[in-house]
């Protein structure tokens, strides 16, 4: 049988092979922790504590402000030393809870207290999500609960699990679901109680037969609950991807997973659920992968956020004798965040540190040539685009013809067809460049609108 | 650890898929080396320097215009190295070496480096070079020959009505340019099919739209032997695979490649049927590359997400931006045809009689009788359908020149006379034109160019050797029994036996249709 799939996509050496065997293991920081008040989508915490206070880890240090907002926890015990901006992997400055650790990790009272979901009504589970402070963690970092609440809740047809772990050298979801697959489970469990009519995915690509194995055993008591794999390609792992495969729909980019019958989250986050609703405990830890040719020992850790990355180089043994880093991501080689140095903490959202020796963008600014045209790009885009001509109209800043024929703002920026092209043309960069201009003008034309 | 230390910051992605543009070119290259080294092997080492001139000129020529015009070197994309390869591929293994020198030089320089290099040019450059040179060197470019031997193209003769091996023509041995077998196309066209260098949709649009306008306009209907003939030949393949794929000068869109296939097939067929047969896959590319721009624009796919919805069109199609150049393209083509139509009924009485009274005073001689000349329709057609090759088997390098019918004082046929030009002289080529009797014998040749050597080849001129074609049946003659060799002068008899020859056997062939 052919396994459904979703068009176009590319298939990069996955670099797997570094971390794939190396077990989970738990690193606790060292000095101070630091935890940047917007670590995801929507409003920024605001700060709740004051320089000079003692936290415990799982206290609450900014509080979730608004609707689509997150708590922020501190994840060790010790003595707020700063509130400040620092910057974050983002690459900009950002309100920053700095907490010197006094290295015993105490936690508030109640953490950890084991509970039964199933004795709790919707409100409760999502309050203790909420309270939580569970962001996407697969990288997209949206708030969780707005998830969780879609205006209509029995239209959800799939609550789809993503371990599809698209992103090559990425391999901490991998380790997860091999060792925590039961918890995985009763974390899907904790979502589909609140929406009955739905029905569990757990997509998991090809290339993690361990983790298909770990969790189809661990569903196999599940009625409701299927694992189903998936085709290695990449971005399997994109939201739109994933619901093409599961539910056979293209969504717009305008649409929520919900307007498809869609909820989808990733697996870390699905695990955090389980210990929010389970174990009372907040959005603390994380699993983080420490990867690359350039690091001694490949290594899966289960950090603290907030941890520098440069603490979890040296835990994974630090670099590789003789190796020049060309390039430190946050994130995977696909989409991650490129860093100028590894100073900025581990954040909710921070599922790797990926140090290359070779770069490719540094690389194609040395073959770079004309387009030839080829039409590769326009064959691999998941979402049917054609980047050939979105890259020529950005270079022309022809911003009108991008956005209206081009529909240049469909674009999730999964690099398929910067990563194909042999021309090395850098056009995600022109994409990035030409929606920034785009929002920037619609929202220059709305406050004009607003001035009137 | 340094601190101080700085990675390097970039969008992502941050890895990048193995294959550069040198490599497309040269996976192209690799594909093209089967036809390549079939082309040397059955056309002998003559055509060996035809590529290495081909292809060093091209280099040669990025390689100056890189270095006047301070653009930096642009030779290790590979593609000057390709285009001076097809060009090769594309033009008779026989041609003297500045041929393909001058094409490569006008591929490179005015198609490709003069509209902004690599990625710019609007038409294929080895096309455009093939084409500027069909133009600039017609014989040469037309003279299929093999082994130093003439022989018609595949198409030549099959516009003549003789038989054609279609096997022979699938392998390559037969005549035709450099890259002639469309096995060893087929073969490199398929590895880059399989290894996903090119879009499949470019290479089935051409054949089955080739095929189907064939059948249409062919004029033979869909008769499946023909039919594979004329796709295995005259550069069809080539086309097919390696041409109308270049990916500077085909759509980037999935539907416009499909629409730019069946524009190349429609073209060619079109041109096959109703023009110059050995060109017709050449102008049909080109015309289809200058529409590249326009197809892009006409059809841009839609996204998935909106591509669905049973109401959507797949595409978007911006009426507004696209009306004027659409309108504008067909009312130019419109117009052209028109004016060019009117112009063919006004000006074909006096073409016709430009042409005659050149041999006039030739064909009065031949035809004493007649008092009034003409060019029929059928032999001038079938004389253009040659295209310049040599008429048959056996008679050298013997090229139909014109055939002319007389009528007498009361209207009744007077007989014909054949022009011919053979290549074979001693000394140069040698035109002559025969008298053909309406009892059906020959009345005496006249030359119309001879330049044989005085005292040796030009006694073929005397009396003693031109009356013994006087009053002789017009059948197939040899040299020492029916005609005796004008002594000392056994080359230029020799041609000028071959060459009425040629005339005699096109005069059995289209003798009939001439009155």
């Amino acid at each position: 049988m052919i396994e459904r799939t979703f068009r176009g996509g590319v298939h990069p050496d996955d670099g797997k092979a570094y971390s794939r065997d190396a077990a989970l293991t738990v690193y606790e920081p060292k000095g101070e922790l630091v935890f940047p008040v917007s670590q995801h989508i929507g409003k920024p915490a605001k700060v709740a504590v004051s320089v000079g206070d003692r936290v415990l880890a799982g206290q609450v240090i900014a509080q979730q402000d608004g609707y689509v907002s997150s708590n922020i926890h501190s994840s060790c015990s010790g003595t707020v030393k700063a509130i400040e901006k620092r910057r974050t992997v983002m690459g900009n400055l950002v309100e920053c809870v700095v907490v010197e650790s006094d290295g015993k990790f105490r936690t508030v009272k109640g953490m950890g207290a084991k509970a039964d979901f199933r004795n709790m009504n919707r409100e409760t589970i999502l309050q203790r999500i909420r309270d939580a402070g569970i962001v996407g963690m697969g990288g997209a970092s949206f708030p969780t609960p707005v998830k969780l609440e879609p205006k209509n809740p029995d239209g959800i047809e799939y609550v789809i699990v993503n371990g599809a772990e698209c992103e090559p050298y990425i391999t901490c979801d991998d380790q997860l679901m091999r060792t925590h697959a039961g918890e995985i489970v009763t974390g899907l469990e904790v979502i589909l109680s609140l929406f009955p009519k739905a029905q569990g995915v757990i997509v998991i690509e090809r290339n993690k037969p361990e983790a298909i194995a770990a969790m189809t055993e661990a569903a196999a008591m599940s009625k409701n609950i299927r694992v189903q794999p998936a085709p290695t390609k990449y971005p399997q792992g994109g939201e739109k991807s994933i619901i093409k495969v599961v539910a056979g729909k293209d969504t717009k980019m305008s649409q929520l997973p919900a307007e498809a019958g869609c909820i989808v989250d990733n697996v870390s986050t699905v695990y955090a659920i389980y210990e929010a609703v389970c174990l009372a405990t907040p959005l603390i830890r994380r699993a983080v992968t420490v990867t690359g040719p350039a690091v001694r020992n490949p290594s899966n850790f289960i950090v603290r956020v907030g941890t520098p990355f440069r603490e979890l180089l040296e835990a994974a043994g630090g670099l590789v004798e003789g190796a020049e880093v060309r390039k430190a991501i946050a994130g995977g080689a696909m989409m991650g965040i490129a860093l100028p140095d590894l100073d900025v903490p581990v954040q909710k959202a921070s599922n790797a540190l990926t140090l290359l020796t070779v770069d490719g963008a540094e690389e194609s600014e040395r073959k770079l040539t004309a387009c030839i045209r080829c039409g590769r790009c326009n064959e691999v885009c998941p979402m049917g685009l054609t980047p050939q001509m979105m890259g020529v109209a950005a270079e022309r800043k022809d911003y009108q013809k991008y956005e209206n024929r081009l529909y240049g703002l469909e674009c999730i920026s999964c690099g398929s067809c910067t990563y194909v092209c042999p021309a090395k043309r850098p056009l995600m960069q022109l994409f990035k460049d030409a929606k920034g201009a785009i929002l920037e003008a619609r929202r220059a034309a709305q406050q004009g609108g607003g001035a009137k | 650890m340094n601190p101080s230390v700085s990675y390097n910051v970039s969008s992502s992605p941050h890895i990048r898929s193995p294959l550069s543009t040198g490599q497309v070119m040269y996976d192209v290259i690799l594909a093209l080396m089967p036809a390549t080294l079939f082309g040397i092997w059955h056309f002998g080492v003559h055509a060996l320097f035809v590529v290495l001139m081909s292809v060093a000129s091209a280099v040669l020529t990025e390689f100056v215009f890189d270095y006047l015009t301070g653009r930096g070197n642009t030779l290790y994309d590979g593609s000057a190295v390709l285009t001076g390869l097809l060009l090769a591929l594309c033009i008779p293994a026989s041609v003297p070496l500045y041929v393909p020198y001058i094409g490569s030089v006008f591929a490179i320089l005015v198609v490709k480096c003069l509209f902004g290099g690599l990625g710019k040019n609007f038409m294929n450059p080895a096309l455009g070079g093939r084409c500027f040179l069909l133009l600039s060197f017609g014989s040469a470019m037309t003279n299929y020959a093999v082994d130093g031997v003439s022989g018609a193209t595949p198409l030549a003769q099959l516009d003549s009505g003789a038989a054609v091996n279609l096997v022979q023509v699938f392998t390559g041995h037969a005549g035709g340019v450099l890259g002639c077998s469309a096995f060893a196309l087929l073969l490199g066209g398929l590895y880059l099919w399989v290894i996903d260098a090119i879009p499949w949709r470019i290479p089935v649009s051409i054949l089955v739209s080739f095929a189907v306008f064939m059948g249409l306009f062919g004029g033979d209907g869909f008769d499946l032997p023909l039919l594979c003939l004329h796709m295995v030949s005259g550069g069809v393949f080539m086309a097919a695979f390696f041409m109308a794929t270049d990916p500077v000068t085909s759509p980037v869109t999935a539907p416009g490649q499909l629409l730019y296939g069946c524009l190349v097939g429609l073209l060619s067929a079109f041109f096959r049927a109703f023009g110059s047969s050995a060109d017709s896959v050449s102008y049909a590319v080109i015309l289809s590359n200058i529409c590249v721009p326009l197809i892009d624009e006409l059809v841009i796919p839609k996204p998935f997400a909106y591509r669905d919805s049973a109401a959507d069109a797949p595409f978007t199609f911006d009426r507004k931006a696209l009306l004027p150049p659409v309108c504008a393209v067909v009312c130019v083509l419109a117009v052209s045809v028109g004016l060019l139509r009117g112009v063919a009924g006004v000006t074909a009485g006096v073409v016709e009689q430009r042409q005659l009274s050149e041999n006039l005073t030739a064909y009065r001689v031949l035809l004493p009788e007649a008092v009034d000349f003409s060019i029929p329709g059928e032999t001038a057609k079938a004389i253009e359908g040659l295209n310049g090759a040599a008429w048959g088997s056996g008679f050298g390098n013997a090229v139909i020149q014109e055939a002319v019918s007389g009528t007498d004082a009361v209207g009744a046929s007077a007989g014909h006379v054949v022009t011919v030009r053979t290549m074979d002289g001693r000394d140069g080529p040698i035109t002559l034109s025969v008298g053909f009797l309406p009892d059906g014998t020959l009345n005496g040749i006249l030359y119309s160019e001879l330049n044989e050597t005085p005292g040796i080849g030009m006694k073929v001129e005397e009396d003693a050797f031109t009356g013994q074609f006087v009053g002789i049946p017009a059948g197939t003659l040899t040299l020492g029994s029916d005609i005796d060799a004008a002594s000392g002068a056994t080359i230029s008899s020799t041609a000028v036996v071959n060459a009425v020859n040629a005339a005699i056997d096109f005069h059995i062939a289209y003798g009939d249709m001439m009155d």
